[in-house]
């Protein structure tokens, strides 16, 4: 259930490295003040959590101000994770998406981000073995997105990358509104199949 | 919004499960996961391969982040984990009622009415939650009302920004008479967040006010009650604040005055 899901991003966990404590036995740590786990919890998240949030965001200032507060807000609320519900990633991660969103809708920000949608998966690479391994995950999900129908597809993107509305969603691609919740939905459950997401 | 059917609601696992619904609709969507085993599990399986387009996206975080959010740990007080049942408020400490009220926004209304957990906790307080939790770890202890609380969701946000802001200067004085203030001052909102603690209660009916010392003069900030309490929220924003402007606080009628007429309990320097 909960597994490390960010090892395929952390850089320290090639093999013949040091294997990373799960994030879940790390977030108990956290909740009981553990300022060193959390040191290697932001290690594993904070690459996901601003990498997803720039997606959404887009403006590089206001991603990493929302990414910090995420992150604080993970070791703020660490004893509220229940892992019953989810795995640690989907936590926090969901943490980070929402926190994301709510920026984007409250601020209306449509000048602040591009109108485009689709990830970009090049940028900011500097590091090669952050990059392999964070193109290992890459080519996993672009696999399975690749296996859904363009209009699941593209759905998804703009729903999770691009942090749209399922309404806008259905107006970008001129569907109804019934159209995109099944497409989203019926996307993700396929992504799921392909991916072997275990939950 | 026309009432979904159970059915609709049903086919909006997936845009939930990618936030891509809004807050009426989720609230209905929740109350329809409390009653719905199986939406619960197909929800927390869609949750996971969101995430997993969240870590194909993983990218270096600018590295200045990580000392800034390791030290915002350092001031930033934990919430208590979920209390299995509610006790007496008046026989806690203030500060984990504020917390326990907290966590029931956070978790939202099923939990309070002993129903089953919502999947996910309610995030649109979220930043109030941190910009609570923050004045909580500074050691806000005054009483809060749950309207005073609502109140503060609304200026959470802005308060959240200051005190997580990657500039935020965190300086703390002792009032004369008692008590201390502290004030998160960032110079890139140009804002600051004060906070008192332990300040002597007034008499009669007087209460605190907060100005903006500047070269042109001194502007309220807005008041805190007779106790030191900030109203709404637990904290108090000054806005339009800047490095060489000073924060100070006098005892005045209630309501306030245009302009300070007696001598500040407290006058601090905003340092850049």
């Amino acid at each position: 259930m909960s597994r490390p899901e960010t090892r395929q991003w952390q850089p320290g966990s090639g093999p013949g490295r040091e294997p990373e404590t799960d994030l879940a036995g790390l977030l108990a740590l956290v909740a009981r003040g553990d300022h060193q786990a959390f040191e290697r919890l932001y290690r594993q998240l904070a690459g996901p959590v601003y990498g997803m949030v720039r997606q959404v965001l887009r403006d590089p200032a206001q991603s990493e101000e929302v990414a910090q507060e995420v992150l604080l807000e993970v070791w703020r609320s660490a004893s509220r994770f229940d892992p019953a519900r989810g795995s640690a990633a989907s936590w926090a991660l969901t943490i980070a998406h929402r926190r994301a969103v709510d920026r984007v809708r409250s601020e209306n920000a449509s000048s602040v981000r591009e109108a485009k949608a689709a990830p970009d998966l090049t940028a900011e690479n500097d590091s090669v073995s952050e990059a392999v391994e964070a193109s290992l995950e890459r080519q996993r999900v672009g696999r399975c997105l690749d296996s859904l129908t363009e209009l699941q597809r593209e759905a998804i993107k703009l729903a999770y990358y691009g942090g749209y509305s399922y309404p806008q969603v259905a107006q970008l691609l001129g569907v109804a509104l019934g159209t995109v919740k099944t497409r989203i939905r019926d996307g993700l459950i396929r992504m799921r199949d392909c991916m072997g997401v275990a939950w | 919004m026309v009432k979904t059917r159970r059915d609709d609601l049903h086919a909006l696992s997936g845009c939930y499960a990618v936030d891509a619904i809004d807050e009426t609709e989720r609230a209905d969507f929740e109350r329809h996961l409390t009653q719905c085993s199986s939406c619960t599990d197909e929800v927390r399986g869609l949750r996971e391969t969101a995430t997993r387009l969240a870590l194909a996206a993983a990218v270096p975080p600018p590295p200045a982040m990580e000392q800034r959010v390791l030290a915002a740990t350092y001031r930033t007080r934990q919430l208590p984990p979920l209390a299995k049942h509610r006790a007496d408020p008046a026989r806690r400490d203030r500060r984990w009622v504020i917390a326990a009220r907290v966590a029931r926004w956070f978790t939202g209304p099923a939990l309070a009415a002993g129903r089953r957990r919502p999947l996910m906790p309610r995030l649109a307080a979220g930043i109030a939650v941190v910009a609570v939790g923050v004045a909580v770890g500074l050691g806000i202890t005054q009483a809060a009302t749950e309207h005073q609380l609502d109140n503060a969701r609304a200026s959470g946000t802005a308060i959240a920004r200051v005190v997580t802001a990657p500039d935020a200067r965190t300086q703390t004085m002792r009032a004369s008479g008692g008590g201390t203030v502290t004030v998160v001052v960032s110079a890139r909102y140009q804002a600051a967040v004060v906070t008192s603690r332990a300040m002597p209660a007034l008499s009669g009916s007087r209460v605190y006010q907060v100005w903006v010392i500047s070269s042109s003069g001194a502007r309220s900030a807005g008041l805190l009650d007779r106790t030191g309490a900030a109203t709404p929220a637990p904290s108090l924003l000054a806005s339009k604040v800047t490095p060489g402007d000073r924060i100070g606080i006098t005892v005045e009628p209630a309501g306030g005055t245009s302009r300070p007429t007696t001598n500040p309990v407290v006058l601090m320097p905003v340092s850049a």
